[in-house]
């Protein structure tokens, strides 16, 4: 990735507490555009509230984060403008249960991009063939599997055009056989050079599409290195501790 | 629905079936309302063949409206009222969820008949005085044509009927605040998330994803306050409102029928509060079939 550009986005020394505990402390990273950032370690490490920031769902207690160069604390008020621009998926689908797959999608194209129906419809109609469930278009979120339901989020989020793509664990709430057709999914978003951000435990598609993976524990960025290097010589005990549990099985 | 019956238990409103009720009770056949409806049926036959009885109705049927467009209209204001409480209730702002708070601990603490007489006989009189004060104020002021108007406000201008109704839906606002709280708080924080992940604002979020499933969820415990705000109306007799029930009270004073007089006054709140949970039996029906 070429460094001399401007970085999607950048935390800058970063934490985050809840009361006492501290979640995320003095994190410091740049996501450059088109690349792929995965960040991986044990549960309760910090990771998912790392991502949970680049977008203010959770405000950061010390540090800064830009998203396109812009600082997130100074432009609070412009915090509906900027989330636009950035995509998120979660763990858990979070389709909004009243509406069908295609009204889930043109809501937000709607009410936050002021779209007409009918454009929005066909942006909709677009996204869906994109992940391949367009003949789900009027079927309401509980009719369809979860991993239907994560491909409908991911088009959901593609629908706003955004710049930059959060993944907050997006396969870990699936059946193992619907894994496949949500990475698939992301694969080829990786293909057509979205930017990305990913926390996940799914290492063969880390290996895979990474540009770069992160290895956190105790909210702290512990190993940081191209897929290759990460795998297979981890320099950090606690990374080798980590791969040897996880690829154990 | 594990929200519904929470809500209805929580208010310990007994309305004439709960949602809880209802979900047992579902296989068998409704032997219950055979039974009440034979009820009703015989009560009508001795309203037909019976002179005493049918003088009665005839008398006390004339406060059948009064008890439907009180009914109705408070539970109106008290519902809309109620979402704006509950909202509060839920609110980012430390200053409207304190507010709401102290609305819906106030109402909550005091009983409906002691509310009715002080917000019938106390609140609504001081207001008057207060809007007719500040309106000879105005006039001095100079603001005169707006002035008179206000200043004209007298405590007499304001029926009983009004009263009665503001009482009770001031009343149920609290009760109503309560469930639309709880509805929206029921709703998985995730879907919030999702909705400001996309750029919508905190009440673009609440207006298009959160309420329109609270409200769904809600539906069952806010049919089940119209049938307790019905049957509660009855309170507003000691205004001397002409509901049924102030109807019925003056007719067994003074023809001394007590028997008729309350049998039909009890007939009459079953028929209607059947009926209304009937409506709401379908509506549940209908929603739970969308839902699938």
């Amino acid at each position: 990735m070429s460094e001399n550009n401007r970085p999607m986005i950048e935390t800058e020394n970063l934490s985050k507490s809840f009361g006492t505990l501290e979640a995320v402390h003095g994190v410091s990273l740049k996501v450059y555009p088109k690349q792929v950032l995965v960040i991986i370690g044990p549960s309760g490490s910090g990771k998912s509230t790392l991502l949970r920031t680049m977008n203010w769902l959770e405000q950061p207690s010390e540090g800064e984060v830009y998203v396109d160069g812009k600082s997130l604390s100074e432009n609070q008020h412009h915090i509906n403008d900027i989330r636009s621009n950035i995509g998120m998926v979660f763990q858990n689908f979070n389709l909004y249960g009243h509406l069908t797959v295609t009204e889930n999608i043109t809501l937000a194209l709607r009410i936050v991009k002021k779209m007409k129906k009918e454009e929005a419809k066909k942006i909709a109609m677009r996204q869906l063939m994109k992940v391949g469930i367009a003949d789900k278009a009027d079927r309401y979120p509980s009719e369809l599997s979860g991993g239907q339901q994560q491909r409908v989020a991911i088009a959901r989020a593609l629908a706003m055009e955004p710049k930059v793509m959060l993944f907050d664990e997006p396969t870990s709430a699936l059946d193992p056989e619907m894994i496949k057709e949500v990475l698939d999914v992301m694969q080829l978003l990786v293909k057509e050079g979205m930017t990305m951000v990913i926390v996940t435990h799914e290492m063969g598609f880390a290996k895979a599409a990474a540009d770069e993976v992160i290895f956190m524990d105790m909210g702290k960025i512990v190993e940081r290195a191209a897929p290759e290097e990460f795998f297979e010589h981890p320099s950090c005990e606690r990374t080798k501790q980590f791969l040897s549990q996880i690829l154990k099985h | 629905m594990a929200v519904n019956d929470r809500l209805v238990t929580q208010k310990n409103k007994n309305g004439l079936q709960t949602t809880n009720e209802m979900q047992l009770t579902k296989k068998d056949f409704p032997w219950w309302m055979v039974a009440i409806g034979l009820l009703i049926v015989i009560t009508f036959l001795l309203i037909r063949i019976k002179p005493d009885f049918k003088d009665a109705f005839n008398i006390i049927r004339a406060g059948m409206s009064v008890t439907i467009s009180t009914t109705l209209i408070a539970f109106t204001i008290a519902t809309m009222l109620g979402l704006f409480i509950g909202l509060g209730r839920v609110s980012e702002s430390i200053f409207w969820r304190n507010a709401s708070t102290i609305y819906v601990e106030i109402i909550r603490g005091i009983p409906l008949l002691v509310l009715i007489f002080f917000i019938a006989l106390v609140l609504i009189p001081g207001l008057t005085n207060l809007l007719s004060a500040l309106g000879t104020v105005l006039i001095d002021v100079g603001m005169g044509s707006f002035g008179a108007k206000l200043a004209a406000i007298e405590n007499k201008s304001i029926s009983m009927n009004v009263r009665a109704i503001i009482s009770l839906a001031i009343t149920y606002a609290a009760f109503s605040a309560e469930v639309f709280r709880a509805g929206i708080q029921s709703i998985d924080k995730g879907q919030m998330e999702a909705a400001r992940s996309q750029g919508m604002s905190r009440w673009q979020a609440m207006r298009y994803v959160i309420l329109p499933q609270a409200i769904r969820n809600i539906l069952p415990a806010l049919g089940n306050d119209l049938i307790s705000m019905l049957k509660d109306s009855s309170l507003v007799s000691i205004l001397a409102v002409r509901d049924i029930t102030q109807v019925a009270r003056l007719y067994a004073g003074h023809s001394f029928k007590f028997a008729q007089a309350y049998s039909i006054l009890c007939v009459l709140y079953l028929t209607l509060t059947l009926v209304l949970s009937l409506c709401m039996k379908v509506i549940e029906r209908k929603l739970g079939n969308e839902r699938k």
